[in-house]
């Protein structure tokens, strides 16, 4: 299966749109930042490491980034001040994109964390999943449950998971249950695989989130 | 359903990627960007990167390579080879990592795996164990090989996986570049024991090899030499894989 590292820089260009989207990308000590930054570029879009409110300050979007522990990562959201902006922010329309533990940690509470509040923009709790085989690592199917999105391989790293249902959940994945691979309420957009690391599936969701975030600009 | 992953590995020293056999005489392979973007074009589902030299005075050159490879592939990246600290693992995290091997540090302070899992997860921290036979089981071996221990392999297995680690990479040093096919019975024995996802090392042969490895419970299986001589396809192990009935990511 060929893949191709689509560029969408020339798209950008060919459509005189002058500034590429600038997505503020969250980088607290934990994460693959970088290989979101270089996917997002490849996406067409600007990324900034975003460690404080200052850098959420004329981003067109905001990403939260995977590979983390997310009772760490909700620790040092809070330890830097970055809860209400994020909130703030987001709640005026800002997209938002949270990967695996940064899609985690956008709803109420997750097991990872215990004794914590998390973000709560997605409703009810994240739970420790239940197979043989844990972590569930590696590529799986992505099944999408509305039309407005698609359906691929996609690679996941995780052993917490969010239960299916709800107005949110927008695909599905199996791996011991069912769970939500990917949720969306208004301009929130969530997923449990990591769209950098999905070949050219990922690529499409990135292109797209970042799309939306041209409009913006 | 989750498929099996087939792996590509990339030993790195000063920037090259080298092979050599039981962990002993290393030669040239090529360019490993070059070597990441071909394997990713050719349906690898992951690409692991291990820094063989593992020392203070190569760690520049290697994050310089994990960063060069992680901006050209699409696909998950493991990086390791040197990682003593948290904050190794941070620096490989930042030059483009998706997730990190320990190994010698990990066997020498287990608390290690531990410490990293509670900043990036238990999904980020891969525990690489190199094994030999030793008269009548496999035992750990550290430092490339050349420090070998009265410790049984499966033991340490378990410690690391009670210490929070998310995934073994298990490597039969006897098998390592020999191509007599991977050590079945050394895999069905962790894959048994243990609930982690298991990448199986060394010895890789030909196509129906990965089916064996799969097959014997092994989740992910890597190869090195028969990959970079071009004696082994990577879509052709995927299709002989898949006609043996196992679920393959085409």
């Amino acid at each position: 299966m060929p893949i191709h590292l689509y560029d969408a820089r020339a798209f950008y260009e060919r459509n005189g749109m002058t500034g590429r989207p600038r997505i503020a990308v969250v980088a607290l000590g934990a994460s693959n930042h970088a290989t979101m930054c270089n996917a997002l570029t490849r996406a067409g879009a600007q990324p900034v490491a975003c460690r404080s409110a200052d850098e959420l300050d004329g981003a067109d979007a905001v990403v939260i980034p995977g590979v983390a522990n997310v009772a760490f990562l909700i620790d040092s959201i809070d330890a830097n001040a970055l809860r209400a902006p994020l909130l703030d922010a987001i709640s005026r329309g800002l997209p938002a994109l949270g990967v695996c533990a940064g899609f985690q940690v956008c709803f109420e509470a997750c097991d990872e964390a215990p004794n914590r509040t998390t973000l709560g923009l997605f409703s009810g709790r994240v739970r420790a999943m239940d197979a043989p085989k844990l972590p569930h690592m590696g590529w799986n199917r992505v099944e999408s449950t509305v039309p407005a999105f698609t359906s691929g391989w996609a690679y996941f790293a995780h052993s917490f998971a969010a239960p299916p249902g709800g107005a949110a959940t927008i695909a599905v994945t199996r791996h011991g249950a069912v769970f939500a691979s990917a949720s969306r309420r208004d301009n929130v957009l969530g997923l449990q695989f990591h769209p950098e690391r999905s070949g050219a599936f990922g690529a499409a969701i990135l292109r797209a989130f970042v799309e939306d975030a041209g409009r913006r600009c | 359903m989750l498929t099996k992953r087939v792996i590509a590995c990339l030993d790195v020293d000063g920037g090259r990627v080298v092979k050599g056999v039981r962990f002993e005489g290393m030669r040239e392979a090529g360019d490993p960007v070059e070597r990441a973007r071909r394997y990713c074009e050719q349906g690898v589902d992951e690409i692991v990167l291990l820094d063989i030299t593992a020392t203070r005075q190569s760690r520049d050159a290697a994050l310089d390579t994990v960063a060069e490879v992680s901006a050209a592939i699409d696909i998950p990246l493991t990086a390791g080879g040197g990682v003593r600290t948290l904050d190794d693992a941070r620096l490989y995290l930042a030059a483009g990592a998706d997730k990190v091997a320990i190994n010698s540090a990990a066997f020498a302070d287990p608390s290690l795996i531990g410490r990293c899992a509670a900043q990036f997860g238990s999904q980020c921290v891969v525990v690489s164990i190199d094994v030999l036979w030793v008269r009548t089981r496999h035992e750990v071996a550290t430092h490339g090989g050349s420090l070998q221990h009265a410790r049984d392999a499966l033991e340490w297995g378990r410690e690391a996986q009670a210490r929070g680690a998310g995934e073994v990479l298990l490597t039969s040093i006897d098998r390592d570049g020999t191509r007599s096919g991977f050590d079945l019975p050394l895999i069905a024995s962790f894959a048994n024991a243990l609930r982690l996802p298991l990448v199986a090392s060394g010895g890789a042969h030909d196509a129906s090899s990965f089916a064996d490895a799969f097959l014997a419970g092994a989740d992910a299986a890597l190869g090195a030499s028969i990959f970079h001589t071009g004696d082994c396809s990577i879509a052709g192990v995927k299709q002989h894989c898949a006609l043996q009935g196992l679920e393959m990511r085409r």
